[in-house]
């Protein structure tokens, strides 16, 4: 087995279950770990690269026994953590000639082509010698794949590869990766976009307060779902009751959301419960489920706990006028 | 173990390309060397430089060894550790590879000290003196820079570091053997610059330069460090497993 298996893997923080009995298993894929922010996608990372420990449970990578045989785990695997961290001061290449020496190769000329080729991989031949300090945040992160790269690993672990990044760079990144997934690697990425989990991925796990909810290939969780997705937008409230089979998921930006079997079908009895509390439909739409809306259905409001505005609440301010 | 020196190699890359970093750690010791030793008029001795220039090399190694002790505290803080971490290579090289760049630093940053010192007037020694002096300063730097780098991990803050820090080396220099003979003190700065580990980093370097060899300081210093190492090891492993 190269890739990754984990057996009810749990991480306490105190009281605080950050990982919760968490079994999953990855190979030869990307495999997406979706959630919110504060979801245990980072803890679940580092207890995989032997940075954490786990309260229990057990995983294998590459074959190797994550708490057991933490150095053959290291010695297959690389990790591009979250917080971009590149070396400033020195050129592209001094920042890959790095990890290359310390992942053990002291041939000179070896790791010389070793390091010219994981920069040509990412695109960063033209750059490569000018300092990391007048790098792009885009260039900055493929500078950081391509330092993972110097040694080859079978299990590559990017945790939010593509936070911060504008779109260009974003798809720039994804595009390396898919590129790697056809050379044999494992790839688990953390992320909490939902397009980009749905477009790259070839098996998502959507994680909620630690605790694997969904797991499954994009397509085969949309058909899951089965359902059809209504927008409304009107001028009132959300309606007190609503016609059977009609499921309330959320309010963006775009109006209220629901979810029915049959979304045209319902459409016209949902409109006269919004005219039945006086309020007006200004437009409506009735759409196939996206991988989103498989999100949002699994995670509810629940958007993370470090966002310190509380929309909730927000939205209660709003309706109680 | 080769990866010691890859690590430290780096540190060093990073600093020599910070001009600004190379020349502020250095105004200090420069400072006290040419307006305390060029200037404070003494009974003691007629060359007060020749006396202090020890103290001052000491208190450069102390600076810088305190001083870079919040290097790994930096590296931690903005990720670099965690990449470190999940490499195949052993663990604690990270943590002696910066042992070995904050005291090879120092090293470069006393002798700079040293020039300065004899361009404006201490006398040239004959020249056995220096590779003890560098061998005392080297173990000093160790000693130093291990602590200084487990006192900041311990502590995990920048802002409190450096409090603690300044609030450390000013007293340790003060009430050292840096400034005044053991015979020119008063019997409570006597005391004090007996027990301080930095006195015997000081009188080893002053003995050397008088024809002895410092075998109780020597002794001493290479304990010390090595116990210091064996505690940073200790709290390293304990900060970088949970
Ligand atoms: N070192 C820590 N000590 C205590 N709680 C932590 C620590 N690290 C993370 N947590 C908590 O664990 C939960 C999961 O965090 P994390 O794995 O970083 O989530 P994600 O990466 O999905 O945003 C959060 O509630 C977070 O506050
Ligand atoms: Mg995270």
């Amino acid at each position: 087995m190269d890739g990754i298996i984990t057996n009810a893997l749990t991480k306490n923080y105190g009281s605080l279950c950050a990982v919760d009995s968490l079994t999953l298993k990855a190979e030869n894929e990307i495999y997406g770990l979706l959630g919110p922010n504060g979801s245990g996608k980072t803890t679940t990372v580092r207890m995989l690269t032997t940075l954490l420990s786990a309260t229990s449970g057990s995983a294998e990578v590459c074959g190797y026994d994550i708490a057991k045989e933490k150095s053959q785990v290291r010695s297959c695997i690389s990790y591009v953590p979250q917080d971009m961290a590149v070396d400033i001061r020195l050129t592209g290449r001094e920042n890959v000639d790095l990890f290359a020496k310390l992942y053990g190769i002291r041939d000179k000329a070896e790791r010389k082509r070793i390091v010219a080729d994981a920069l040509e991989v990412v695109n960063l031949t033209d750059r490569a010698d000018s300092m990391t300090k007048t790098y792009s945040g885009g260039m900055k992160r493929r500078l950081e794949l391509a330092q993972a790269l110097v040694h080859q690993p079978q299990v590559l672990f990017l945790d939010e590869p593509t936070i911060g990044l504008d779109v260009a760079s974003r798809r720039t990144i994804w595009e390396h990766i898919t590129k790697l997934k056809k050379s044999g690697m494992t790839i688990l990425v953390t992320t909490h976009q939902m397009e980009e989990a749905e477009r790259y991925c070839n098996k998502v796990g959507i994680i909620r307060r630690g605790k694997l909810i969904k797991e499954g290939a994009p397509a085969f969780l949309k058909a899951d779902l089965k359902k059809e997705i209504i927008t409304v937008k009107s001028d009132g409230n959300l309606p007190q009751s609503l016609p059977e089979g009609v499921t309330f998921i959320e309010t963006n930006e775009s109006g209220f959301i629901f979810s029915a079997d049959k979304g045209s079908n319902v459409l016209p009895e949902l409109t006269a419960a919004f005219e039945a509390e006086k309020s007006h439909v200004i437009y409506s739409s009735v759409r196939e489920p996206n991988l989103e809306d498989v999100y949002m259905q699994s995670c509810g409001d629940d958007r993370g706990d470090n966002i310190p505005f509380d929309d909730r609440q927000f939205r209660n301010l709003m309706t109680r006028r | 173990m080769y990866r010691v020196f890859y690590y430290a190699q780096r540190d060093l890359l990073r600093w020599i390309r910070a001009p600004l970093n190379v020349v502020s750690t250095l105004a200090m010791p420069a400072a006290w060397l040419i307006f305390v030793g060029l200037a404070l008029p003494t009974r003691f001795t007629d060359n007060y430089l020749d006396f202090i220039t020890p103290g001052i090399l000491v208190l450069t190694m102390l600076s810088a060894g305190l001083s870079g002790g919040s290097s790994l505290m930096f590296d931690k803080i903005l990720g670099y550790l965690n990449k470190f971490l999940a490499m195949p290579s052993p663990r604690e090289s990270i943590l002696f590879g910066k042992i070995l760049f904050i005291t090879s630093r120092g090293l470069i940053q006393t002798t700079i000290i040293l020039l300065i010192a004899i361009l404006i007037g201490a006398t040239i020694q004959p020249i056995y003196v220096y590779p003890i002096t560098y061998l005392i300063l080297f173990l000093f730097g160790i000693l130093i820079s291990s602590f200084g780098t487990t006192i900041a991990l311990y502590i995990g803050e920048h802002d409190t570091y450096a409090a603690v820090s300044t609030f450390i080396s000013m007293p340790l220099f003060f009430t050292s053997s840096a400034l005044m003979p053991y015979s020119e003190m008063p019997d409570w700065l006597n005391v004090c610059a007996h027990l301080n580990p930095i006195s015997y980093a000081i009188d080893a370097v002053r003995s050397v330069g008088a024809g002895t060899f410092p075998v109780f300081e020597m002794a001493f210093l290479l304990s010390a460090s090595f116990v210091m190492v064996l505690i940073s090891v200790v709290i390293f492993r304990k900060i970088t497993v949970r």
